[in-house]
């Protein structure tokens, strides 16, 4: 099997866009990673899109096959995958293996995505009857998405005698990190008190301790090792990539439903912690070999929780390790350098493209202002609606 | 406890529960092979290790101890809907066959709400329909220590 390798990557500032569509965003996302490349669109010969469910794609998904007919028609393959908030997962795994089993050479990987207001509509075509969880949680009990996340923080409150402050300085955090990212949405630093004095919106989360949703996109070029070889751009080698989806038992209680088994011995948010596991076992690194990691932080707990869940630190250590700094950029593991999503807004199909582009900047040390010292070895993990988790390791 | 809804009460949806004397069941769904229980009802047994997956419906036990549980206060979208709406508490609750199912909380204060309580399956209404009927959903509510609930441990 050829090694894979990130030759360029590419974002566009996010946040709420009034000027640009969703295919002009993902075209300078793309003409970005492809600057970044020192490529042309004649030397791509693969387009994996993350497909919206909100625009775009001619109603089917079809975004690759959008950009290319905008941007560059040529007969490149276009491949439009689902996955949604870890479709820009899937989309690198299956730009991965068009590369590494030798039938594609250069291929972009493009998520983009401009998210309709407020709370996500719930998508057409339910089945609306006594089986359907999606329907049952609105109808029932109006079970919102971030009630899901308030339920796993309340129960860690319990569990692990987690504060409200830890919970806050989760987002102190990332706002701090965001501050010097020039793409991130917002970068006004903010304190525990702030935090804690924003509105009560599903207890104990409080709105500044729930990702928003965004407008935004993020590109990349992969390349085979020979192609690799042959420019003079330095590129970061893909060490280790895995997807998955859920196990049966999982003990998270998943979006939407409303009711489930819990069976020991299956880990929490089975579908991420199988991704990880698969792609550091495929990078043949430990936890303690990872500088930087960069996670879905849809809500403050997930800044707690992930990393122990993730083998970094024991299950409870999450409060001391932050309390003490060593999340912090020059700290043991580096937590979402980048500002996570608590700083981006969720931009659904492009934030997992984009947490690979920032592990790339990190260890090209390009990350300006917000650089892991010395980052050798950065990991991602993202999680999607359906039980989609997604993970990638990449080595200096 | 409830045992029968009023005649100008109906289920929010048709299905979701059924009222004996021994108070409210959740309906869920079984498999006669692994025993397996779900809820909401299933079509397919979606247990990896079984691959009969003969199904039967079941009433859920009606009673549970408190998981976690949350506070919301802003109003959610529809479909969800609710006449006088406030902030309410939603529970996520391991009931007493296995089985771990969330719903509304109702009936206790929000600094009286704690984690590892005994709650027992109630109705709550939620809204008048254009019929005129009350519309009502299942709920926990907090176990009455006074109460004798038959067939319950508390």
């Amino acid at each position: 099997m050829s090694s894979v390798h990130i030759l360029g990557v590419g974002a566009i500032p996010w946040g709420k866009q009034t000027v640009l569509t969703q295919l002009q965003m993902a075209l300078q996302a793309i003409d970005a990673a492809l600057r970044d490349s020192e490529l042309h669109w004649r030397d791509i010969d693969g387009v994996v899109a993350a497909s919206s469910r909100f625009e775009g794609g001619m109603g089917w998904g079809l975004h690759a096959n959008e950009i290319v007919q905008a941007a560059s028609e040529r007969g490149v393959p276009c491949i439009n995958v689902g996955g949604a908030c870890a479709a820009g997962a899937i989309a690198f795994q299956t730009a991965f293996s068009m590369i590494a089993s030798g039938q594609s050479e250069a291929v972009v990987v493009i998520g983009a995505e401009r998210m309709p207001k407020g709370f996500i509509p719930r998508p057409p075509g339910g089945a609306d009857d006594i089986t359907d969880n999606d329907f049952l949680r609105w109808v029932t009990m109006g079970l919102t998405n971030p009630a899901y996340w308030a339920m796993e923080a309340q129960r860690r409150i319990h569990d692990y005698r987690t504060t409200h402050e830890s919970l806050a300085e989760a987002v102190m955090l990332m706002r701090k990190n965001a501050a010097n990212n020039p793409n991130a949405r917002f970068r006004t630093p903010v304190t525990v008190a702030e935090v804690l004095a924003s509105p009560m919106v599903t207890d104990p989360l409080h709105l500044l301790q729930i990702c928003p949703v965004s407008d935004g996109a993020a590109a990349l070029v992969l390349c085979s090792e020979r192609f690799a070889a042959r420019t003079s751009r330095k590129s970061v080698q893909v060490a280790g990539v895995g997807i998955a989806s859920g196990t049966y038992g999982d003990p998270a209680h998943r979006i939407p439903t409303v009711g489930g088994s819990v069976k020991s011995g299956v880990p929490h948010t089975s579908e991420v912690m199988s991704a990880a596991e698969k792609a550091m076992a495929m990078a043949g690194i430990e936890n303690d070999d990872v500088d930087v990691l960069e996670m879905a932080d849809n809500t403050a707990w997930h800044l707690l929780a992930w990393p122990e869940m993730l083998g970094f630190v024991e299950p409870g250590q999450g409060d001391w390790m932050l309390k003490n700094r060593r999340y912090d950029v020059d700290g043991d593991l580096a937590l979402n350098p980048s500002g996570g999503f608590l700083s981006f807004g969720e931009a659904t199909t492009a934030q997992a493209v984009l947490q690979i582009c920032e592990l790339v900047w990190q260890l090209r040390g390009e990350a300006s202002g917000r650089q892991v010292p010395n980052a050798r070895v950065g990991m991602s993990a993202v999680l999607g609606l359906g039980a989609n988790g997604g993970s990638v390791v990449l080595k200096r | 406890m409830v045992t029968q809804m009023q005649a100008d009460q109906v289920p929010i949806i048709p299905d979701l529960m059924e009222l004996d004397s021994r108070g409210t069941h959740l309906i869920g769904t079984r498999c006669k092979s692994c025993r397996e229980l779900y809820f909401p009802s299933t079509i397919t047994c979606r247990n990896p290790v079984c691959d009969k997956g003969d199904l039967e419906s079941t009433r859920l036990a009606t009673s549970g101890t408190l998981f976690s549980y949350t506070i919301q206060y802003y109003q959610p979208p529809p479909l969800f809907r609710a006449d006088n709406w406030q902030p309410y508490a939603i529970g996520l609750v391991d009931l007493d066959d296995g089985i771990r199912v969330s719903g509304i909380l109702s009936g206790i204060a929000f600094e009286d709400i704690r984690i590892g309580e005994r709650v027992i399956l109630g109705v709550l209404p939620l809204y008048i329909d254009d019929s005129g009927c009350q519309r009502m959903t299942h709920a926990f509510f907090k176990l009455d220590d006074t109460v004798n609930y038959p067939g319950v441990e508390q």
